[in-house]
């Protein structure tokens, strides 16, 4: 069975490749068997494009250079569906997409892998920050150039916005509340007429955008109400709001199969076993709840505990008992780190998973000796952090 | 909806067998028409296939029995939303039931079922189009009470609340709340067994052909599939084309069902009733299948025709059958019915397009319901525009053709409404939104049944009383209104009877807000919540047995309540004050003498305490409706001799029973200390005395301890000095104090506030005195203890605390600026004061 990039030309140089590169033959794969018609620059159509992000039942072949391979469409996205649906739907219409979510909820990830699959590209991005400004989202100069020779199409340096129109592919603006609205404010134009004006340039004074352009941005939910957008902008976007995973078991699986990969990428040969990360997930999600599932509440913490800061803890707990174990991840790794995640800026959230570790991790481990395992490791390791 | 790589559906299923089995019954002479109810793409195929074929008599699945209603359901002053309402009452208690099923083992226990008709009920498009073409529409399916079982009720009890039968039917749950847009969520608990109609859509979900089906197609409810292959009506061209598709996935359905579930959930019963009336009927009329029409439950298609087991005979009893209105809301899933329709107007929207035969019903339905969404959005603040709706029906229409979809079914819309029109979290940001499309898709429109019908004469009176009080308004609306009466305002106060009437024949249109006891109310005005219900109707025809009008109905009620209670003074004072607030002067002068007879009868300390709070409640009422208050006096009177001479018992009371016990207590300190009357304090103090000497519970000798310092029959450092003593006593009886500490704060706090520096000494004294564990086992009740206290009472004590170790009084900090050097250098010095304090405590 092909694999994808890993199996293909690699740059052993690269930490990270984009989706594009590392999920070449998958993409590949749906192109060969995709029946629909995509819309005008699209690589794939919208419903191949699904099937990327939400895999399929079975591998498809893939054929390359005459020799057929099988390819397995792996799941990227876990979570309702819809929610995916709704997203590529938006991205083949009139309007930009805005994804927005807690930190963690995998908007970035979902956003790379749309851009992927719909424009074979995910690179042209935009970082927002307080300090982002409006040249970034636009177009800035070559100064020594335009001060030798004049402002010249050639002496531009253009955005990935503007390449992103030129070239009719997705643009990608991470975290756009970060900015401050006067520079959100410039997307306006370029999502309503599709264009881009260039007043220094008055016989090329006018960018016009390619069939495909489109934006996709996201949001922390827990910036809401910062730099939230103008009204304007909102009308634009339609937003896709992407939930917390909603059950363990799901949980369960985005945190299995990303640390894995996690831990292949960083070529570490560490192994956690399956009840380990159901325990890691369980805790976080009844310490996100405030609640276990059989009905006893506790305080909730003020930190998001997202599934992938669950993912953060399994790889960092895989890396220490690489380096400094013997390389099978423990219950008492999994405590150890576990505080780090919870315990960030407020001081009281280490109240609550005292409270925690004393009215559910210690009962259950009357019973259990993993959760004894797991409550005398992490009341030591929170012992240490008071 | 399938993606490269998926796979597709077998469900395990033999598919050639189940097309031959559907084959047959559609050869069959007999033409059987498999439904769905509500559905109006059914609706409009069944109306193409009787006006085609012109049978003589047309079969319908509904209560057999109840055929004679067709007539009115047809009648063209009927509209719908309405039901066929179907109410068994087993007078002989044949079933067992009566206690189990009723409030009491000599109420018969009632059973009432609902079949709600929508314009596009597959079921009431066959009426009318029978009688149009002149041919006899009869029911064919087995009244629901045949299949009342009752070991189903074995582990159920009877609830008013949760279990009333009236609170059922097939789908009415009616404990909800409308806001002020109408919008409406209800309880959807399970309904009383025997009052639930078996729906066969039920079998369809768990059917192994439809779970394969559903998770191959990608298919998210069984209403998201049901529309995708049939609603949208994109494969059909002919009815026959409809019937055959039906037949086969019904087919497919059954044959994959669960056989335990048709044994289960009457199925097999309904269906043998069905096949042995089909043939009875065709019988009867000399008629040959081929001129007949069957119309029913597509799972129905595949009944057992050689089943040897003869059908249930139902149980002897009263059945009465009527027509009822009906509203959207209350075939919503919303209001918990079984057979629900998820969007009742947007269907209607779809039937009333496919009518004008528009060439895209589904299109035009989608652009009329997502205005109606926005309207009502923008109504609620919402910033949408026409660009919106345009985006929405573009989107769901992409959405659609993702899904494997022709065309947007509502599914589409409300994923697209969701993305065009909220701008971040649906439940939070987008709450308004949501309300809308739940409004929009629901609709409110209530039914109406033609006057031909006739009505009972309670009936009657109630919609003439209606009118002459000018309540009608509430009629015919599905939302709550709110209605202030004032008592001395004539209209008014004849309001205030009917409204009190109704409420005492559980006619479930009328609420006082404040519960039964009106809390909230004064004595000249009364807040009441009104709100129709289609179970209004179904409530007054269940009372025509105890009257003819709402006033004779609630007499004989109120006189059959008494009758139960006759030993129970509370319960009857509270109906005196029932037949007051009636208005039923006749009936006060008989009850007072039944009151004086339960009075005199009923030792129980707590049933007298309520007696009196009623009767002191009635004297007030006594000056304001006019009625002799002497009459009331004595009954108080004695009521409350008789309460005092209980207290006695008072001493042994079990835990479970203190804290009810210590509220009719202070109902009886402050009918002492407050009340209009003039009662004996001296029996009600030297009676707490003794039970105070006599109790050896901690708990009960703080209350009456309490309640004495109140009467000042005791002083404020007398009970102090007890607290104190516990701290000199050895630790068994030292941990005690807490209890009655919380005992004393239970009843009493002002007098505990006047006597609050010698009670802080005592119980300073208390706690340093008690040893660490024993601090542990008191510490809790004392906690209690203050935690009765209002928040102002326990600043008051706490300031005596601090004042007691030294600390200035809470004024001289008060009188400092907030923010002066001057206040930061004094807070300084009280922490570090407080810290010092805090040293000397050793644990």
């Amino acid at each position: 069975m092909a694999k994808d990039s890993k199996d293909t030309d690699t740059d052993a140089g690269i930490l990270r490749e984009p989706a594009e590169l590392q999920f070449r033959a998958q993409l590949d794969a749906l192109k060969q068997h995709d029946a629909d018609t995509p819309p005008s620059a699209w690589k794939l159509s919208p419903r191949s494009v699904l099937a990327y992000i939400t895999g399929t039942a079975k591998p498809l072949d893939l054929t390359i250079n005459g020799k057929k391979t099988q390819v397995a469409i792996t799941r990227k996205f876990f979570g309702d569906d819809t929610i995916v649906e709704r997203a590529i739907v938006t991205l083949a219409s009139e309007r930009a997409l805005l994804l927005v979510g807690e930190p963690g909820t995998g908007k970035s990830w979902l956003s790379e892998h749309l851009a992927a699959a719909i424009s074979g590209c995910s690179t042209l991005t935009i970082q927002g920050t307080a300090g982002t400004t409006e040249d970034q989202i636009k177009y800035s100069w070559n100064v020594a150039r335009v001060i030798a020779e004049g402002p010249k199409p050639e002496n531009m340096i253009p955005s990935p916005t503007m390449i992103a129109m030129k070239t009719g592919a997705l643009l990608r603006f991470e975290e756009i509340t970060r900015c401050v609205p006067d520079v959100q404010d410039a997307l306006v134009s370029i999502l309503s007429d599709k264009n881009m004006v260039v007043p220094e340039l008055p016989d090329a004074n006018m960018v016009f955008a390619r069939p495909g352009f489109n934006v996709i941005a996201t949001a922390n939910s827990r910036d809401q109400g910062v730099n939230e957008l103008s009204a304007a902008l909102k009308r634009r976007f339609n937003y896709v709001h992407i939930p917390i995973v909603a059950d363990q078991k799901t949980e369960i699986a985005i945190v299995r199969d990303r640390s894995k990969e996690l831990l292949e990428r960083y070529k570490i040969p560490a192994k956690i076993e399956e009840p380990v990360i159901a325990m890691l997930a369980t805790v976080f999600r009844e310490m996100r709840a405030g609640t276990t599932a059989d009905g006893i509440s506790f305080q909730k913490v003020s930190t998001t505990l997202s599934t992938a800061e669950a993912i953060g803890v399994a790889l960092d707990s895989a890396i220490r008992a690489r380096y400094f174990g013997n390389g099978a991840v423990s219950i008492e790794e999994i405590a150890r780190n576990l505080v780090g995640s919870v315990v960030k800026e407020d001081l009281d959230d280490l109240k609550v998973l005292k409270e925690y570790l004393a009215v559910v991790a210690k009962k259950r481990g009357a019973k259990d000796a993993s959760w004894k395992t797991f409550h005398d490791a992490a009341l030591k390791a929170v012992t240490s952090a008071s | 909806m399938t993606a490269p790589g998926d796979q597709q559906p077998d469900g395990g299923l033999d598919i050639e067998r189940v097309r031959a089995e559907a084959d047959r019954v559609l050869a069959e002479p007999l033409y059987w028409f498999p439904v769905r109810h509500h559905s109006p793409m059914v609706a409009r195929h069944l109306r193409a296939a009787i006006r085609a074929r012109k049978p003589k008599l047309v079969l319908i699945e509904g209560p057999a029995g109840a055929t004679e209603m067709i007539r009115h359901i047809v009648d063209t002053k009927t509209k719908p939303p309405i039901a066929l309402y179907a109410s068994y009452r087993d007078d002989g208690n044949i079933l067992g039931l009566a206690g189990k099923a009723s409030a009491a083992p000599d109420i018969p226990p009632r059973f009432p079922v609902w079949y709600p008709l929508l314009g596009y009920s597959p079921e009431y498009v066959a009426m009318k189009e029978a009688v149009a073409i002149g041919a006899e529409a009869v029911f064919i399916d087995l009244p629901n009470h045949a299949l009342i079982d009752p070991a189903d009720w074995e582990h159920t009890a009877f609830d008013d609340e949760d279990n009333d039968p009236d609170d059922d039917g097939d789908h009415d749950d009616i404990d909800d709340d409308a806001d002020d847009d109408g919008d409406e969520v209800a309880d959807a608990s399970e309904p009383a067994p025997g009052t639930a109609v078996p729906s066969w859509e039920a079998a369809v979900v768990e059917s192994s052909f439809y779970q394969t089906l559903a998770r191959v197609a990608g298919y998210r409810s069984w209403d998201e599939a049901w529309d995708s292959l049939f609603e949208i009506g994109h494969r059909h061209g002919t009815y026959d084309e409809f019937r055959r598709d039906m037949a086969y996935f019904c087919a497919a359905v059954r044959a994959t069902s669960n056989p335990a579930r048709l044994a289960r959930d009457g199925t097999l019963p309904r269906e043998r009733h069905m096949l042995a009336t089909i043939k009875a009927e065709l019988a009867k009329r000399g008629l040959a299948p081929e001129q007949a029409m069957v119309v029913c439950g597509g799972f129905h298609l595949f009944l057992d025709r050689a089943d040897p087991e003869p059908p249930p005979t139902p149980p002897a009893g009263t059945w009465l059958t009527t027509v009822v209105p009906y509203s959207y809301f209350r075939v919503s899933e919303l209001s918990g019915y079984g057979a629900a329709n998820r969007a009742p107007r947007f269907y209607q929207a779809v039937w009333e397009h496919l009518d004008d035969k528009d060439e895209e019903p589904w299109i035009a339905a989608m652009v009329e319901h997502v205005v109606s969404v926005l309207a009502r959005g923008r109504k609620d603040g919402e910033m949408l525009s026409s660009a919106d709706a345009i985006s929405v029906t573009q989107h769901a229409r992409m959405l659609a053709v993702l899904r494997g979809r022709p065309m947007p079914i509502l599914d589409d819309i409300r994923d697209a409404l969701i993305s065009c029109c909220c701008k971040g979290r649906p439940d939070e940001e987008g709450r308004h939104l949501l309300l809308a499309m739940t409004g929009a898709e629901i609709g409110n429109a209530i039914g109406r049944v033609t006057p031909a019908l006739g009505k009972l004469p309670i009936v009657h009176d109630f919609y003439a009383q209606l009118d002459t009080l000018e309540l009608g308004d509430v009629m015919g609306r599905d939302k709550r209104m709110t209605l202030t009466l004032d008592l001395r305002e004539d209209q008014d106060s004849k309001r205030s009877a009917f409204l009190h009437r109704l409420a005492k024949l559980d006619i479930s249109l009328a609420q006082r807000e404040g519960g039964a006891t009106g809390d909230g109310s004064t004595l000249f005005r009364e807040k009441w919540q009104l709100l129709w219900s289609p179970k209004t109707e179904a409530q007054l025809i269940d009372k025509n047995l105890y009257g003819d009008t709402i006033e004779s109905a609630a007499i004989a009620q109120l006189e059959e309540d008494v009758a139960k209670e006759q030993r129970h003074a509370g319960a009857t004072c509270q109906r005196l004050l029932d037949a007051v607030s009636m208005q039923l002067p006749h009936l006060v002068q008989r009850l007072e003498a039944a009151a004086g007879a339960a009075i005199d009868e009923d030792r129980h300390f707590a049933s007298q305490c309520e007696a009196l709070v009623h009767l002191l409640v009635l004297d007030r009422l006594a000056i304001q409706r006019d009625l002799g208050r002497d009459a009331i006096e004595k009954l108080a009177s004695r009521s409350y001799a008789r309460a005092c001479l209980a207290i006695t018992d008072l001493g042994a009371v079990p835990i479970e029973q203190q804290e009810l016990t210590i509220a009719h207590l202070k109902s009886l300190a402050e009918a002492v200390l407050g009340g209009d009357l003039e009662l004996d304090r001296t029996l009600f103090a030297d009676q707490v005395k003794q039970a105070a000497i006599s109790t050896e519970i901690p708990f009960m000798q703080g209350a009456f301890a309490g309640i004495l310092t109140e009467l000042r029959e005791i002083d404020p450092n007398d009970l102090a000095a007890r607290v104190a003593a516990f701290a000199r006593s050895q630790p068994a009886k030292m941990v005690l104090a807490g209890e009655f500490l919380d005992g004393a704060f239970a009843v009493s706090k002002t007098s505990m506030l006047l006597g609050a520096e010698a009670l802080i000494g005592a119980i300073d004294q208390l706690l340093r005195a008690a040893p660490w564990d024993d601090f542990m086992v008191l510490l809790p009740k004392v906690r209690h203890a203050f935690e009765r206290l209002h928040e102002r009472q326990r600043l008051a004590f706490a300031d005596r605390v601090a004042a007691r170790y030294g600390l200035a009084d809470a004024e001289q900090i008060a009188e400092l600026p907030a923010t002066s050097t001057e206040a930061g250098a004094y807070l300084a010095t009280i922490d570090a004061r407080v810290a010092a304090i805090m040293k000397e405590w050793t644990f």
